[in-house]
């Protein structure tokens, strides 16, 4: 009789009390994983989106600029720097902006809104604007030929209203919104995005002519060939106002600065303010994003620009994302103690009843000579084995829903998709794939069987075998 | 040839305010083969007195002496092998280990001691046998009426070949019948293999068929009768 098969025996000779622990078990570490993946996805993909469609992980900046951030303090585009900042082996594109703020009108509507001076061609290489511009709309007219396609089911001729005006990126959140499975995308979809296309135009260097944020055309009732007028305060406080003709509309994935950006071409926003050849800031695309890559080329950066300038990283950029999302993981982890605390006494419990319930037989055992030390690995065994019971099935099911997560993202649509929206987060979930927080779970409940294991041994090696036999 | 010698032991309890001596002052011998029984009044001290030749407790004075070597010598770890090799326990009730069937109760020690599967199966059997049960080897305890558990319990205590058995109220739990069967089980293995047993009892039958009774009265021995 070995110690594993007497202590797989005694498991099953309370079943529903080694089920209840083990499936609290289960629960703690499915959840712990899960939530957790979802929080470091989540924050993964905002952090993505802020510096991806707006930062950058990198940025030369005039030293006063980010405190104060007006026109005054821009500094002159220095491309012999640039030459020498895009050799630095991590750099791979320098991207020149001209950011300031004005106030939008249309009419009655008023707005006040941010303008990025752009190169264009140049933020291909971080934020990707055209990526972001709207493809397809579902506008009163593309509705109506929609319901007219006598091909098209009548479910999507019902569904379509509840989206009319809605825009899209992408042909497959279209498809998703529609309720188009991907077996029947290729038989509806073709004449859904001819019907919905929407054709944007180019800005390009030299040429007035505004991007607007999606939300913010909405807001300001302006659509493609409709005309935006812009004034602020220019270069040493000089006026600064224009008239420019919307070319195309972008829905960026941050709520917050879709509702008020509008891109100029980067010369004729520089004109726009009197400043002629400045920048406020220079953006740089990296090859290697990782903490420590980042805080080394922000190191050799620094070597290179002069007094009036400075190097700020995405996290200094993004402050307020990132103590938000801070807090946000400090209540999770909180919530995760809280949840381990419940867990623990219910394993606790178990140890406690199954300790006082064999009192007795450990009498026996002990008397006929069976060395306490072979009876504590007996239990430890036992208990060991409830808490794998549950660790492994957390894992497994936790791994394979997160798995499944990491590769089909839960895209909200609809009414949940303007409640996230409201909040100023992108209606989906992202989950973070197997990491290092897999260990520091598994971990704890390791732990925590444990240390609910030291009471029963602590019980084994005191006990006294003439009083055990009493009980 | 002497198996057994208590030299002078007592025991005293200090527990709460009253000191009881519990065994006070006993001396005894026991020669192997004997059949014996302690009897005496409740509170008597005859489980006191069986714990501490069993090695279960430690006296608060005097010597136990088992086929010479005094107990009082061995460590804890020691004393439970010394437990497991050379006595063999038959309790009042809840003898045996719940989770194990009827051979595996009986095979426990012999695997402890690390016995090979075919000696341990043979000499399982043979007890199993010897007590009647042939026939319920994979029963659990739960599935045995408590005369079978207590057979079961008696030959597992002679699993590793003991020097002696102690028993402290074997049939206390038992109806009639099942004590007059378990007794004759023990007669038997005693007579007919010179197993010696030393138990307790309150039942006058089972008085009646040992071959010495040693009556105790508050911790002390006040009779000791050898039958033919
Ligand atoms: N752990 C203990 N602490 C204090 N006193 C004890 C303890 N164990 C036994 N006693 C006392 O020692 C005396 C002898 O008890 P013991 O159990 O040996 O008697 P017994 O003859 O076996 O009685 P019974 O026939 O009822 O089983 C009793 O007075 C009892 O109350
Ligand atoms: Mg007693």
């Amino acid at each position: 009789m070995n110690n594993l098969k007497l202590a797989w025996r005694n498991l099953w000779r309370n079943r529903r009390r080694t089920l209840i622990t083990s499936a609290s078990i289960f629960f703690a570490v499915f959840f712990a994983l899960f939530m957790r993946s979802l929080q470091l996805g989540s924050y993964d993909h905002m952090y993505k989106n802020a510096i991806e469609s707006y930062t950058g992980y990198i940025q030369v900046q005039h030293k006063d600029f980010w405190e104060e951030k007006i026109v005054d303090n821009t500094f002159p585009y220095d491309r012999q720097l640039e030459q020498r900042i895009l050799a630095d082996a991590n750099v791979t594109a320098t991207i020149p902006r001209f950011e300031s703020f004005a106030l939008a009108s249309n009419g009655p509507q008023t707005k006040g809104v941010m303008v990025m001076g752009v190169d264009p061609e140049k933020e291909e290489h971080l934020s990707k604007v055209t990526d972001k511009m709207v493809k397809y709309k579902l506008s009163a007219a593309s509705i109506e030929l929609i319901k007219q396609d006598s091909n098209l089911p009548e479910k999507i001729k019902e569904l379509a209203p509840l989206f009319e005006n809605s825009t899209y990126t992408t042909a497959s959140r279209l498809q998703l919104d529609l309720g188009i499975s991907d077996k029947d995308a290729g038989q509806w979809m073709p004449a859904i995005e001819q019907y919905s296309r929407f054709d944007n135009g180019h800005i390009e260097m030299g040429e007035p002519g505004v991007w607007v944020g999606e939300k913010l055309s909405s807001y300001l009732k302006l659509g493609i060939g409709d005309t935006i007028v812009l004034i602020s305060q220019g270069y040493h406080a000089t006026t600064a106002a224009g008239k420019y003709e919307i070319k195309g509309i972008v829905k960026l994935p941050l709520p917050d600065i879709d509702n008020k950006i509008v891109y100029l071409p980067l010369d004729i926003c520089q004109g726009l303010y009197n400043a002629e050849g400045n920048l406020t800031s220079l953006a740089l695309a990296v090859k290697d994003n990782k903490d420590r890559a980042i805080a080394g080329t922000v190191e050799r950066i620094g070597g290179l620009v002069s007094g009036e300038k400075r190097v700020m990283e995405w996290r200094e950029m993004n402050d307020v994302m990132v103590s938000q999302m801070d807090a946000d993981d400090k209540g999770g982890q909180i919530m995760l103690g809280i949840l381990y605390l419940v867990i623990a006494f219910g394993i606790f419990g178990t140890v406690l009843m199954l300790t006082a319930e064999r009192k007795r037989e450990f009498g026996v055992l002990v008397a006929i000579g069976m060395q306490k030390k072979k009876l504590s690995s007996v239990i430890t065994l036992e208990m060991l084995l409830i808490g794998m019971l549950g660790l492994l099935a957390g894992v497994i099911v936790a791994t394979i829903l997160i798995l499944y997560g990491v590769n089909h993202p839960l895209i909200f649509k609809g009414e949940m998709a303007l409640m996230f929206e409201e909040y100023g987060m992108e209606p989906q979930f992202a989950f973070w794939t197997i990491d290092i927080y897999y260990i520091s779970q598994i971990l704890i409940v390791l732990a925590m069987v444990l240390l609910a294991i030291v009471y029963p041994l602590r019980k084994i090696f005191t006990m006294k075998v003439v009083n055990a036999l009493r009980a | 040839m002497k198996i057994l010698e208590i030299k002078n032991v007592h025991k005293i309890y200090n527990s709460s305010e009253v000191k009881v001596h519990a065994v006070n002052g006993v001396s005894l011998d026991f020669e192997k083969g004997e059949f014996a029984a302690i009897v005496g009044p409740s509170g008597s001290g005859k489980t006191t007195l069986l714990n501490m030749i069993g090695g279960l407790d430690t006296p608060s004075d005097g010597e136990i002496i088992v086929d010479q070597t005094n107990l009082a010598g061995l460590k804890s770890s020691a004393l439970i092998d010394f437990r497991m090799r050379n006595i063999g326990f038959v309790f009042q009730s809840y003898n045996l280990i719940p989770v194990l069937t009827a051979k595996e109760n009986v095979e426990f020690i012999m695997s402890l001691q690390k016995w090979n599967k075919k000696e341990r199966d043979d000499r399982t059997f043979e007890l199993l046998k010897a007590v009647g049960l042939e026939d319920r080897i994979n029963s659990r305890p739960s599935k045995l009426s408590g005369g079978q558990q207590q057979r079961v319990a008696v030959a597992r205590a002679l699993a590793s070949k003991p020097k002696f058995v102690l028993a402290d109220e074997p049939t206390a739990n038992l109806d009639s019948k099942s004590t007059e069967t378990l007794l004759d089980i023990m007669e038997q293995l005693n007579k007919e293999e010179g197993i010696t047993f030393i138990f307790s009892t309150h039942d006058a039958r089972v008085v009646k068929k040992a071959r010495r009774v040693i009556t105790l009265e508050d911790g002390k021995v006040i009779s000791d009768e050898r039958k033919n």
